[in-house]
């Protein structure tokens, strides 16, 4: 279980999938709070970023800017097949967890 | 405001250069243009400009946050803390049994109490900063902010300048401080490593 990927980890590398060539920074950080229903600080989602990238699990590049923006340019990022398979590994190993649960879970008295 | 369209106006330039100095340069571009255009495109629209400032700085406080937290330097800075800390207090105690001055026992508790708070941390530090850990060492951080303070303040206002008070006291401000700022993102780190 060590090398699974974290909760919200799973939830930024989806949502970059989700966005596809959209996936950059501003992007992500509006996307993710829709997905996870709650507002979520800028400060985790950049540092979750980075540290992904870090690992290998995303590349990104930079592109031009806009007016609302000031011009300033933008992160852009996408999967790579270290992060495709982390994905598919994490997802893989808690369906087979859950496999073997009746769901939902009761509770007893 | 509060219902409008887009808006060309942003947060307030101190806010801006605020932000600017806590990114690193890296991300210095792409990150403030990603706050302004929320800011301009959701945030002002929908909150007003008083709101969306708000907003705006809440998000630079988390990003200051985890800058200063998210670092190797301020682990190893903590590291080094503790060490001065544990040694601290065991001497402390030791000179407070050696002079057994009025009131020695209960300053000698404190004494240990310091020097085991640094423990405590290294001891956090090690283990990744579980939720656990993490309940334990905050109250003691807590404590020695405190007991720092008072004591520079003691020293400060005392007619007799005692400079290896300050230091300690300086010492566990910086000490407390770094675990407050530094054990929560830990433990936040190994919940989500369990996750």
């Amino acid at each position: 279980m060590a090398d699974l990927l974290g909760t919200f980890e799973q939830a930024v590398l989806l949502t970059v999938v989700k966005l596809a060539d959209d996936a950059y920074g501003r992007a992500i950080f509006r996307e993710l709070q829709v997905g996870l229903h709650r507002e979520v600080a800028a400060g985790a989602i950049y540092a979750t970023l980075d540290r992904l990238e870090q690992k290998g699990l995303l590349a990104s590049h930079l592109d031009a800017g806009t007016p609302l923006r000031g011009g300033r340019v933008r992160r852009f990022y996408r999967l790579t097949g270290v992060g495709a398979r982390a994905l598919n590994a994490s997802k893989t190993a808690l369906e087979q967890m859950w496999s073997a649960m009746r769901w939902p879970l009761g509770v007893r008295p | 405001m509060a219902t409008g369209g887009p808006t060309m106006s942003g947060p307030p330039r101190w806010l801006q250069s605020a932000l600017r100095c806590v990114l690193p340069a890296r991300d210095r571009e792409t990150i403030a243009g990603d706050l302004l255009e929320e800011y301009r495109e959701e945030q002002a629209p929908r909150l007003g400009f008083a709101g969306a400032n708000l907003w705006y700085l809440r998000q630079l406080v988390s990003l200051a946050v985890t800058q200063l937290s998210g670092g190797l330097a301020v682990k190893k800075a903590l590291v080094a803390m503790s060490l001065v800390i544990v040694g601290a207090g065991v001497w402390l105690a030791l000179m407070e049994n050696i002079l057994r001055h009025a009131g020695y026992p209960a300053r000698t508790l404190v004494a240990a109490g310091i020097a085991a708070q640094g423990v405590a941390t290294l001891v956090f530090l090690l283990l990744n900063g579980r939720l656990i850990h993490r309940l334990l060492v905050m109250p003691g951080a807590a404590a020695l902010l405190w007991l720092g303070g008072s004591a520079i303040v003691r020293v400060l206002r005392a007619p007799h300048f005692e400079g290896f008070v300050l230091l300690i006291g300086l010492a566990l401000v910086v000490q407390g401080a770094l675990t407050l700022l530094f054990a929560p993102r830990r433990a936040a780190a190994a919940l989500d490593r369990e996750a």
